[in-house]
């Protein structure tokens, strides 16, 4: 009986389709000769209370996710798809095949191909639902890369873990203008320590991208980037505290490093995240749009000193650590390299430190928060006035939490969290405190 | 289990409740009064305290009686009884200062009729017309003919900046108020020849003079080569410019340019000039004003007045004999860093507001915005805000809404807005009505108004005004209005900036003329 109710939600899902965000085994599931199907589904519905030195946050509760998945192996393929309404609305979340086989000497390799996450970064390969707090840490959600369409290789065993794809910018090709980007990434880390009870992980995950897309004004393609992040928390989910828009991106490196350490009571994580930014843009042709009254430049040179472009550099890292007071042991996931989830009925107290660095601030330049714009004289000029800084925002974030699992499927988080902004265009917001609960359950 | 269920959800539930129990939200009103607005030091509000308060201040002399920024705009206004003639700054290729609005001469001036889009044809003459002692040309031909070369290069037709100042007095800056006027329009301002003004000869009308004609009407005022170039050929001088496009090496003899003028009715109200944009003037623009104002006896930093010399005697403005004769003004950065270096704050200065996204202009009037402006204003040495208000007929950007004009308070700084063309706008910021109401700013906002022998009420009054000062094209009608709500010919006013104090301007003049009266006695 059960086989004829999930064989039409497998139809369903297939034909709606929009990371792999769950990492425990599905509860429900299908088998038969050489095929398994499985179905499942989660929701976090968190409340939150906020209080800020100026710029309010908006209390109250939200349903930050809720999504059905679905899978199907066959043999060595493996077919995977999720699908999100969170906030109401439907959206796209991982959907790809992947290939595996175990070679004679334990080591696995992978080949999958879709939309998923970039190999590189931790925090974001760590489904949320298994996550030891409300919020991913907010640097790897400013700096860090989420899913794109690709394809990727990954070979792993008990020592190693080398997982390196190639992908485009973003899902469905729809940009105004451009082409979609293109991207090279990994992430390559070693194992000193792997058994049932300790794991110790250590590497580096590099990216490189080209940003291709963007919009056409007056003949030049504008590419713009944009980083941001909420603070560490779903209910209020705006960007506008810690954001930074980016024009005439062009190139986009990501370096990374990380370390994890986990044993049965305890586990400790980190990561560092760099991001360079290059920028190229049709400078010329912005200078001939700009010959457009008597009081234009007058020369090409003239227009160049006025409208500098520079590169910028980001920086991010974060600290957690776990402790469990009562429940079952602290698991590690070989094949994603990650922390695995709750389960079972348990109680830990965790912490975290994070940092997000989006300033770029040429030293000595003028802010004026009435025009919000930098001045590169350090004071302000009436002409020429473009600057090259950055004033995104740095934030530091620390992060208590308790978390308590019922059973396996159900479980609720509480965690404070502090956070101390240093943005010049918002030279009010200093502090933000937050206390959110969430109960989830997934199967 | 399901009572651990329970009991987690009702006290994330409890959470949520308690969340929106004391949610707020953005609110600029509330903001203004959060945010610390830098305040004025006691040696600023000594030079702010220079201005008299509820000053009339005469935009462009008038822009509706008489052709703006002329001989007739500000005879007008002085003898109708402003306190400032307000003016705009430009300056001539040989760097006369100016006080004319527009860079471009074309909308007030015949300019189009007597130069074309060319450099004058009579440039070379007037090259030519420098002459040695004996009698022989000065410059010679080939120096005239380079010269006139680098002109050609240099020319931006109709701009101020690109003609001799004697080139400037050809032009006609009359005729055209009467053709785009016509209702105040008068054969006067055409007949009698209204000339692009120079900022020396606003300071003379302000002193009670007018200009020096000879029998043809034309005014009298000669030129020669300044005394450090007379030695030098045209391309020395060019070389010895620190921009090439100016030439200031013609010295023209105000001494006999003005003359008493028979009409003055005794007022002697201050001035009120603006810095334009830097690009369109000489980069030393506001050191030529500081020495223009020197040689004029009107600069208070090289000529103080006494301390205790009255705005007003005997029914008569007398706010140019006082160290607040003149204030300064401007909307852009360069110039406010200029004034900060030459004048040190010792001189008055309003900094103005107008919202945009141009260079110079306010892009964020949030709470934050207005303080950040408010600070950079003080960190330059401003002693005043001058911002845009709305309504007709201009519709500018509101920019003095309660709650900016309570910043403004807060910050100990005179706020002027710009510019008043009704009695709708002056009853609305002088807290008559609309907002006359009660506000959250009243203890900064709210003063008391005692009865005068000219006001129209007899009990004393209380009301917001959200205004310290401000620029009028009707100056006529807001000398009346002042009068009438008690704000002028007064000796009981309350003074916003000293608590418990009042402000007493009871000697100024009580009685406004008619406006065309003044104008007929004037001789248009």
């Amino acid at each position: 009986m059960k086989k004829y109710l999930l064989l039409p939600a497998m139809a369903v899902c297939c034909l709606t389709a929009a990371a792999q965000d769950f990492d425990n085994t599905p509860t429900i599931e299908l088998k038969k000769n050489d095929f398994r199907f499985t179905v499942g589904a989660r929701m976090m519905a968190d409340v939150a209370y906020y209080h800020s030195d100026f710029t309010p946050l908006k209390s109250g509760g939200s349903l930050s996710d809720a999504r059905i998945r679905t899978s199907f192996a066959y043999k060595d393929w493996y077919f995977y798809a999720d699908f999100g309404f969170g906030g109401g609305k439907f959206s796209q979340k991982n959907i790809f095949a992947q290939w595996s086989r175990t070679n004679l000497k334990g080591a696995t390799n992978y080949v999958k191909a879709g939309y998923y996450n970039d190999p590189g970064s931790m925090a974001r390969n760590t489904s949320l639902a298994s996550y030891h707090f409300i919020s991913r840490p907010g640097c790897t959600m400013a700096l860090g890369i989420g899913r794109e369409l690709g394809i990727s290789y990954k070979i792993q065993n008990k020592s190693f873990f080398l997982n390196q794809g190639i992908s485009t910018d973003h899902a469905y090709n729809e940009q105004t203008a451009g082409f979609d980007g293109i991207a090279v990434s990994g992430r390559w880390l070693y194992r000193p320590v792997n058994d049932a009870r300790n794991t110790f992980h250590i590497g580096v995950n590099a990216r490189f991208a080209h940003n291709g897309n963007g919009k056409v004004v007056n003949n030049v393609l504008q590419r713009t980037l944009t980083l941001g992040q909420a603070m560490e928390t779903y209910v209020d989910g705006t960007q506008d505290l810690v954001s930074a828009e980016l024009p005439w991106a062009n190139n986009v490196i990501n370096v990374g490093a990380e370390v994890l350490y986990k044993n049965p009571k305890f586990f400790a994580r980190g990561e560092f995240l760099w991001k360079h930014v290059t920028k190229s843009r049709d400078s010329y042709s912005l200078f001939e749009d700009a010959q457009d009254n008597i009081d234009c430049w007058g020369t090409y040179e003239a227009w160049l000193a006025a409208n500098p472009l520079r590169n910028n550099n980001f920086y991010g890292g974060y600290v957690e650590l776990g402790y469990k007071i009562f429940g079952d042991p602290y698991t590690y996931n070989d094949s994603e390299a990650v922390l695995g989830g709750f389960s079972g009925k348990s109680l830990e107290i965790v912490a975290r430190y994070n940092y997000t660095g989006l300033n770029d601030i040429v030293d000595g330049e003028y802010y004026s928060a009435g025009r919000d714009q930098y001045y590169p004289a350090g004071y302000m000029q009436d002409y020429p006035f473009a600057s090259s800084s950055v004033g995104g925002g740095n934030v530091n974030s620390v992060t208590v939490g308790l978390n308590f699992s019922f059973n396996k499927y159900i479980q609720v988080m509480a965690d404070y969290t502090y956070s101390h902004l240093d943005r010049d265009k918002l030279p009010y917001d200093r502090n933000f405190h937050s206390v959110q609960g969430r109960v989830q359950f997934t199967f | 289990m399901k009572k651990q269920v329970l009991l987690s959800a009702l006290a994330l539930g409890a959470v949520a409740l308690t969340s929106c129990e004391n949610q707020e939200f953005q609110n600029e009103k509330e903001d203004a009064m959060r945010i610390d607005v830098q305040q004025i030091s006691p040696e600023m509000a000594k030079v702010r305290d220079y201005v008299p308060l509820y000053a009339v201040i005469a935009h462009r002399g008038s822009t509706f009686w008489a052709p703006e920024e002329t001989e007739s705009a500000w005879r007008w206004a002085r003898n109708i009884g402003a306190d400032y003639l307000e003016s705009d700054l430009q300056a001539s290729k040989d760097c006369i200062v100016l006080a004319n609005h527009d860079d471009n001469l074309a909308r007030t001036t015949n300019i189009e009729k007597v130069f074309s889009e060319y450099v004058p044809s009579t440039r070379k003459d007037f090259y030519r017309s420098f002459r040695n002692p004996d009698g022989t040309q000065h410059f010679s031909e080939e120096d005239i003919e380079q010269q006139y070369q680098a002109d050609v290069n240099s020319f931006r037709p109709y701009y101020a900046m690109s003609y001799y100042f004697h080139e400037l007095l050809m032009l006609d800056a009359g005729s055209w108020f009467n053709e785009t006027n016509p209702e105040q329009a008068r054969p006067a301002f055409a007949e009698q020849h209204q000339y692009v003004s120079a900022l020396r000869d606003q300071i003379a009308y302000a002193e009670g003079k007018k200009l020096n004609r000879d029998a043809n009407g034309e005014r009298v005022i000669t030129y020669k080569i300044k005394d450090q170039y007379k030695d030098m050929t045209l391309a020395e001088i060019r070389a010895a410019m620190p921009q090439a496009k100016y030439m200031a090496f013609v010295e023209y003899d105000f001494s006999n340019a003005y003359v008493p003028d028979p009409a003055d009715n005794g007022n002697r109200p201050g001035i009120y000039p603006e810095f334009k944009e830097s690009w369109v003037n000489p980069a030393n623009m506001v050191q030529l004003v500081y020495d223009e104002l020197n040689a004029c006896g009107w600069n208070i930093i090289t000529k103080k007045e006494p301390e205790n010399a009255p705005f007003y005697i005997n029914g008569k403005v007398n706010i140019g004999n006082t160290n607040g004769k003149v204030i300064l003004q401007t909307f852009t950065f360069d110039a406010l860093r200029q004034y900060k270096e030459v004048f040190k704050g010792q001189v008055p200065m309003c900094y103005l507001l107008w919202e945009g996204t141009y260079a110079t202009d306010l892009t964020y009037t949030t709470p934050t915005g207005y303080a950040d402006i408010i600070k950079f204003a003080l960190d330059n040495g401003c002693h005043i805000i001058g911002p845009a208000i709305s309504g007709a007929p201009n519709n500018y950007p509101e920019m003095n809404k309660p709650w900016q004009a309570y910043m403004i308070r807060k910050s100990g700084m005179l706020n002027h807005p710009y510019s008043f063309d009704s009695y709708a706008q002056m009853g609305k910021y002088m807290g008559i009505y609309n907002y006359g109401i009660e506000t959250k700013y009243d203890s900064l906002m709210r003063i008391k108004v005692d009865p005068s022998p000219y006001s129209i009420f007899t009990t004393q009054q209380s009301m917001p005004v959200y205004m310290d000062g401000f620029f009028t094209n009707r100056s006529e009608m807001s000398l009346r209005f002042m009068i009438d709500q008690g704000f002028r010919c007064n000796s009981k006013i309350g003074n916003p900036f000293k608590e418990g104090a009042w402000y007493d301007n009871s000697q100024a003049p009580h009685n406004v003329q008619d406006a065309e009266e003044v104008l007929r006695e004037l001789g248009y």
